[in-house]
């Protein structure tokens, strides 16, 4: 993990191609390949693991290689063109990854029948209300706060 | 990875692994040609698979050594919001304090109702733990069904239930509480219903879209951070 290397790699003209140092073309690479920048996300994941692994924090992984990945960002350390389009595939394609945990259903044969009927109701019943709560809450607020600033996006 | 060495696991890896990827491929342009709530790739895949797995008379356990390493992958996955994250920064900067009470509200919602209505109809135990972070997108979710005591494999079924309920509950909602701003739609779809409420959300507008997407990663994170003391409340 060499987050100077892209900045590096990015301030240099296209004219000095034949000449690029190392980190650079790698760099380069990068920006043009999806399965590396999903490969760099996976990096900063197992980075993420190892920090938590090492100073006992009591976070998951994911976020702390989430929250690097986001400094670096905000830093201009690592550049958005490098991340985008391996991470557009890993969120696009997220559902793929979690079907397999879904099959857990066969093993679950006590939600066929009534108790999985209560868990619809509870389900159903709980989402209309996050819905109605969540929304109610952001329309009140933002009305109130377009009364004393800026016109808000609507 | 000691197991891929014998030629039978290196066999379920790649049978379990072409029928899951295959199955959400075709799932997918089912849903791009024909896209109905209940054709999402959410529901449809894993019934396909469930479909194999039962007719080769196999079992979850030898399907899950198969595709674990597809579940892992949800790591990185959690890692790439960064990326919309970063890319919102402007709406987050101008509307976070709106945004933030919206996620708490909600937040507060989905636990307190989860728990409350599946106490009235007698459920208990680790099902009513597995039930409270069914609001969230999966990685988040199963994160935080782990934390507070439930079991995370129930989570992610709930999860997909809420996610394929939620996009047409949000239609229903919407049609009867007409919402004036486009955060609220937003915010409404993202909490409510996650991934699949995200894609609802771009639908209906860009900003309703931004905002569910924003809206979704940012209530994973603050019920993650959160979720170490629900389980303290817990107990």
């Amino acid at each position: 993990m060499k987050p100077i290397a892209f900045r590096s790699a990015a301030a240099r003209p296209a004219a000095t191609r034949p000449a690029l140092p190392r980190a650079a073309r790698v760099a380069r690479l990068v920006r043009h390949s999806p399965l590396l920048q999903v490969g760099l996300v996976a990096g900063f994941w197992l980075a993420g693991e190892a920090m938590v692994r090492l100073l006992g924090l009591p976070l998951p992984g994911g976020l702390v290689g989430l929250a690097l990945v986001l400094a670096l960002l905000a830093s201009g350390r690592l550049k958005r063109q490098n991340l985008r389009r391996g991470a557009q595939w890993l969120l696009a394609d997220m559902l793929l990854f979690f079907v397999p945990a879904v099959l857990a259903v066969l093993d679950h044969g006590e939600l066929i029948g009534l108790t999985g009927l209560k868990i619809l109701f509870v389900i159903l019943l709980s989402t209309v209300m996050v819905m109605v709560v969540t929304a109610l809450t952001v329309e009140a607020l933002s009305r109130w706060s377009r009364a004393d600033d800026e016109p808000a996006l609507s | 990875m000691m197991s891929l060495l014998s030629p039978e696991a290196a066999g379920r890896v790649l049978l379990w692994s072409l029928v899951t990827i295959g199955f959400y491929a075709a799932a997918k342009r089912i849903y791009r040609r024909w896209p109905r709530w209940w054709l999402s790739p959410l529901a449809v895949t894993p019934a396909l698979i469930a479909l194999v797995v039962v007719g080769l008379h196999a079992s979850y356990r030898d399907y899950i050594g198969g595709t674990r390493w597809l579940v892992l992958l949800l790591g990185p996955a959690t890692v790439a919001f960064a990326f919309p994250i970063y890319e919102q920064r402007a709406l987050i900067r101008r509307h976070w304090p709106v945004l933030l009470a919206g996620m708490v509200a909600g937040s507060a919602t989905a636990v307190l109702t989860s728990w409350a209505l599946a106490t009235a109809v007698g459920l208990d135990g680790v099902l009513r733990l597995s039930l409270l972070p069914r609001s969230m997108s999966t990685p988040f979710a199963m994160e935080v069904s782990g934390d507070i005591g439930g079991v995370p494999d129930l989570t992610a079924i709930f999860v997909v239930i809420t996610g394929i309920a939620g996009g047409a509950l949000g239609d229903l909602v919407l049609a009867r509480l007409r919402f004036g701003s486009a955060l609220a739609r937003g915010a409404l779809f993202g909490l409510g219903a996650h991934g699949v409420g995200t894609a609802r959300a771009h639908q209906i507008g860009q900003t309703e879209g931004a905002v569910a997407g924003l809206v979704m990663v940012l209530v994973g994170l603050l019920n993650v951070l959160a979720a170490p003391l629900v389980a303290h409340l817990l107990r």
